[in-house]
């Protein structure tokens, strides 16, 4: 390595040393642990458990009155021997937990998708997570949407960020909001 | 001219690519400010542009400051000048930027921490804590009441008890009363009207509170603002029945009660919120902060890098210019830079450096053409045969050519600047020649044409001298002197005359001889017998003095004639040295008191000539010889012959020395001539006719007093055919001048 290389290269560590400095308040684990699909009258509908983290940074935050925000996506696409996969269907359910410090209980709400609207609160946090996880019967697609002679690939993912910044303090936040992780992709084909 | 291009197109590419960076962040920042869902998306983008933005500027000021660095140190024109520019201009930008920089950072440091002091902090905590305080009072009033409902209940029979539940609601305002049994099993319940639909099912952490006998007891904020308080009691089992039965109730928080409620914890949230942001807010307006004075830094030295070079390069290429003038390349022209005052610098520097070419290239011409002309003036100079010398008032040499370095018998060319005193001193013709110019110069003749005699050891020499004073004035005088050797020229006037004096000799005088011979001896023969004694006697001795004179002159008259006769020459190949051996054992027979010695060389084998002429020569000189050595004791003769060349020709030399008294010195440059002679006797045409022999066969002679007494005659001879013919003698004749 040259002289000319090594102001370059040592501008960049020291800007992913800077920018990591807040990548640790979400670990633990975050992971789909189980899901599937079944077809209830020609809709196709997903079950899916999901495990997100539960550590101290977490309940702490929850409690300065932090909003945190749970995406579940779920991908159908088309399997093509010698081309990529053609996308049918890209559906998000996003779910949003936080604590509601005058009745002391933790408050789960469903923002989008079929099942939007919805609203519960739990006791504890644990309940709380739980009851995000849970996903049973959201609609993915339906039978006309697909071909019985095609392989189809389920892909289900889970994210957790910290929510409702406005967009300003998003753009400001861009070197350092370590409350972003994303899981690893679950996926399956169809038909087994 | 490639590389400059390549230059320029890397440059505009790199300015390029800066700008399509700087376009695409921005895009991208305006995409996100409209649209944050597409912040999550566009977020490594917006990193990875900026990302090498700053690479991008920080390479190529790297590149620019090592160029700067080497060029320093290297000395390179205008690298001075372009450092010094960099930063006194960088400081100027960089001292405000940072300057800013801390200001702008101390201030976000401190606003940001005013907007999360501990008293906000304080006052919505209590706020909440007096929300708590509010609701919780009716959360317990309404559970305690809910509990003791439960507690009645068991005393109450099955058929009562919807009527009792409905009792019971309206008179506590409750928005729901049920009563399940085992299993979550609903017995009665009663709403108000504001439900709709039957009643909720008891969540499991109400089954499981209840089924430890406990009470549940919760405040439920609903998705519209609103509050329930609800509650599960267990029935007594102390009653009437033992089954494990339980009352749930749902009641309404009072709406305004509600509402301040929800919105103390609406602050609380999005104040939690923003606090729990402080850290990383601050990190990030540092770090954004940062990264725009890192931008502003590197774009603005990089822009204070070019921009010195830029203005530098006009400055670098008058340098270099300069240079190459000074160099005398007069041909380099400067690329325009612009239309200000550099530009008018260089349009003058161009213009100049263009005159001055075409001064230069108009000189060249001129030069050319007065080396032209010096060349052919050279060419003719060293072509004549007269001696062409050009001197200063004080006679220092300034030119001359070849035939007057061969005249004067000393090199001109290699005395160029020198004064003819100083040539004079170690050349004694020299000495002579500058002796008869100072007598007519010192009489203030400047132009003249005259023949001057130099006398010398080797002979007289007859100049004919013409001086001309050179144009210039009194700044550039001189004068220039043409003079030609008519030493032979006179010598062959005189022999022609001769010649002619011979052949009128041999026809006026020989014709009247044999008459008066004849007349004589008839005179003797007629009138001897008729005198006495007496007269017989002087008759006798006249006619006898008669006929001995003519006799005499009849062989001068026919040596007249042997030397004006036409030459008719019978050339064959002989034996030299066998002719010498032939010709001297004929006169060591004659004069066995001198001693004849030979010296013949073996090289020399045979030549090409009139044997019969070369034999007359040959006599000739062996005759001149023993003449001069006659009655001199210890005399010696030697007669020698070489072989050797001259300008490419064999030529043999035959040398005939003697110790007489050699030559006298008056008579020396006219031995040749006819009837030039030191002795007593004899017609005084011997040499003249070896000279004649000599020039018929292609050669020449030359005599010469020897330093320890006597004199030598050296005949050279070609020895072949070629050799006798008019280049030969011409090429041995410039080889003689550049000999001398």
């Amino acid at each position: 390595m040259t002289r000319a290389h090594i102001i370059p290269a040592a501008l960049l560590a020291c800007f992913g040393v800077a920018t990591s400095a807040f990548g640790n308040a979400l670990d633990g684990v975050l992971a789909v642990r189980s899901a599937y699909v079944n077809v209830d009258s020609g809709v196709f509908k997903l079950h899916a458990r999901v495990e997100y983290p539960e550590t101290e940074d977490v309940r702490t935050a929850l409690g300065d009155g932090v909003t945190l925000m749970f995406d579940l996506e779920a991908n159908v696409a088309r399997e093509r021997r010698y081309w990529w996969d053609a996308g049918v269907v890209a559906n998000s359910l996003r779910r949003e937990l936080s604590y509601h410090a005058v009745s002391n209980r933790y408050v789960v709400r469903d923002t989008g998708g079929a099942i939007g609207g919805r609203q519960d609160s739990y006791a504890s946090l644990h309940e709380a997570l739980t009851a995000i996880g849970t996903v049973d019967d959201w609609p993915l697609l339906v039978e006309p949407q697909i071909s019985p002679d095609a392989r189809y690939r389920i892909s289900v993912r889970a994210s957790v960020r910290r929510g409702r910044l406005p967009d300003t303090l998003r753009a400001l936040m861009f070197w350092s909001d370590g409350w972003h992780r994303t899981s690893e992709w679950y996926s399956w084909s169809l038909p087994i | 001219m490639v590389t400059a291009h390549l230059k320029r197109f890397g440059s505009v590419a790199l300015i390029t690519l800066w700008v399509a960076i700087g376009a695409a962040s921005l895009i991208l920042l305006a995409q996100t400010a409209q649209n944050s869902a597409q912040f999550g998306r566009l977020q490594p983008w917006i990193l990875l542009v900026n990302i090498i933005g700053v690479l991008a500027l920080t390479m190529l000021l790297v590149r620019r400051i090592t160029r700067l660095v080497r060029d320093y140190r290297n000395h390179v024109p205008g690298s001075r000048l372009t450092v010094r520019s960099v930063a006194t201009f960088g400081a100027l930008v960089v001292a405000p930027l940072l300057i800013v920089y801390v200001f702008s950072l101390d201030f976000l440091n401190r606003g940001i921490d005013s907007w999360f002091r501990v008293e906000i902090k304080q006052g919505l905590t209590e706020a909440l804590d007096l929300s708590r305080a509010a609701v919780d009072q009716r959360v317990r009033a309404h559970a305690g009441r809910t509990e003791q409902f439960a507690s009645s209940l068991a005393y109450v029979a099955d058929a009562d008890i919807a009527a009792a539940i409905d009792e019971e609601r309206r008179a506590r305002g409750a928005l729901e009363l049920a009563l399940f049994g085992s299993g979550s099993q609903l017995i009665a319940a009663s709403s108000a009207a504001l439900l709709s639909g039957p009643p909720e099912r008891p969540t499991s952490e109400v089954v499981r509170q209840v089924g430890e006998g406990r009470s549940y007891v919760a405040l439920e904020p609903r998705a519209d603002g609103e509050y329930y308080i609800r509650v599960a009691a267990p029935v007594g089992t102390s009653g009437i029945r033992r089954d494990p039965r339980y009352v749930m109730a749902l009641y309404e928080v009072p709406p305004r009660l509600a509402a301040l409620s929800e919105a103390v914890q609406r602050s609380y949230s999005q104040y939690g919120e923003l606090a729990a942001m402080r850290d990383p807010l601050k990190y990030s307006f540092r770090l954004t902060l940062t990264l725009v004075l890192l931008i502003a830094m590197l774009a603005a030295i990089n822009g204070a890098i070019v921009s010195s070079q830029r203005f530098v390069r006009p400055v670098q290429d008058l340098i270099a210019g300069t240079r190459a003038v000074g160099k005398g390349d007069f041909g380099a022209r400067l690329p325009l830079p612009s239309r200000d005052e550099l530009g008018y610098l260089v349009q003058s520097f161009n213009d100049m450096t263009r005159r001055l070419r075409r001064a230069r290239e108009e000189a060249n011409r001129s030069q050319a053409e007065v080396e032209h002309e010096r060349s052919r003036l050279a060419v003719i100079l060293a072509r004549l045969s007269a001696g062409v010398m050009s001197v200063d008032r004080q006679l220092n040499v300034r030119t001359a050519n070849e035939s007057a370095s061969a005249i004067l018998g000393v090199d001109l060319a290699a005395a160029n600047g020198r004064n003819l005193e100083e040539l004079a001193a170690a050349n004694p013709r020299v000495e002579d020649f500058l002796r008869e110019l100072r007598a007519r110069l010192g009489d203030g003749r400047e132009e003249w044409r005259e023949q001057i005699e130099l006398p010398g050891d080797q002979g007289r020499r007859v100049l004919m001298c013409a001086c001309t004073p050179l144009p210039g004035g009194e700044d550039e005088p001189g004068y220039v002197f043409v003079f030609d050797d008519i030493t032979a020229l006179l010598a062959a006037q005189r022999e022609a005359a001769w010649g002619e004096v011979a052949r009128r000799l041999a026809h006026e005088i020989k014709n009247p001889l044999t008459p008066i011979q004849l007349s004589a001896e008839r005179m003797r023969r007629r009138f001897l017998a008729q005198m006495n004694a007496a007269d017989a006697a002087v008759l006798e001795r006249a006619t006898h003095t008669i006929v001995q004179q003519v006799e005499a002159m009849k062989q001068m008259v026919n040596a007249f004639s042997e030397y004006a006769r036409t030459p008719e020459m019978t050339v064959t190949r002989f034996a030299l040295n066998h002719l010498v051996t032939e010709v001297a054992d004929l006169y060591r027979a004659q004069n066995a008191g001198v001693a004849l010695r030979l010296e013949l060389g073996e090289e020399v084998e045979s030549v090409e000539a009139d044997r019969g002429r070369v034999r007359q020569v040959l006599n000739n000189l062996l005759a001149n010889a023993f003449e001069a050595v006659e009655g001199r004791e210890n005399a010696r003769i030697g007669v020698a012959t070489s072989l050797g060349g001259e300008a490419g020709e064999p030529v043999v030399t035959i040398e005939v020395s003697d110790n007489g008294p050699g030559f006298r010195p008056e008579i020396i440059d006219r031995a040749f001539d006819p009837y030039v002679t030191s002795k007593t006797k004899g017609t005084g045409l011997g040499l003249a006719i070896v000279r004649r022999i000599a020039e018929e066969h292609g050669g020449h002679v030359e005599v010469e007093n020897l330093a320890e007494g006597g004199a030598c005659v050296r005949v050279r001879l070609p020895l072949t055919e070629a050799g006798r013919t008019l280049a030969g003698r011409e090429r041995r004749n410039d080889l003689r001048r550049e000999r001398a």
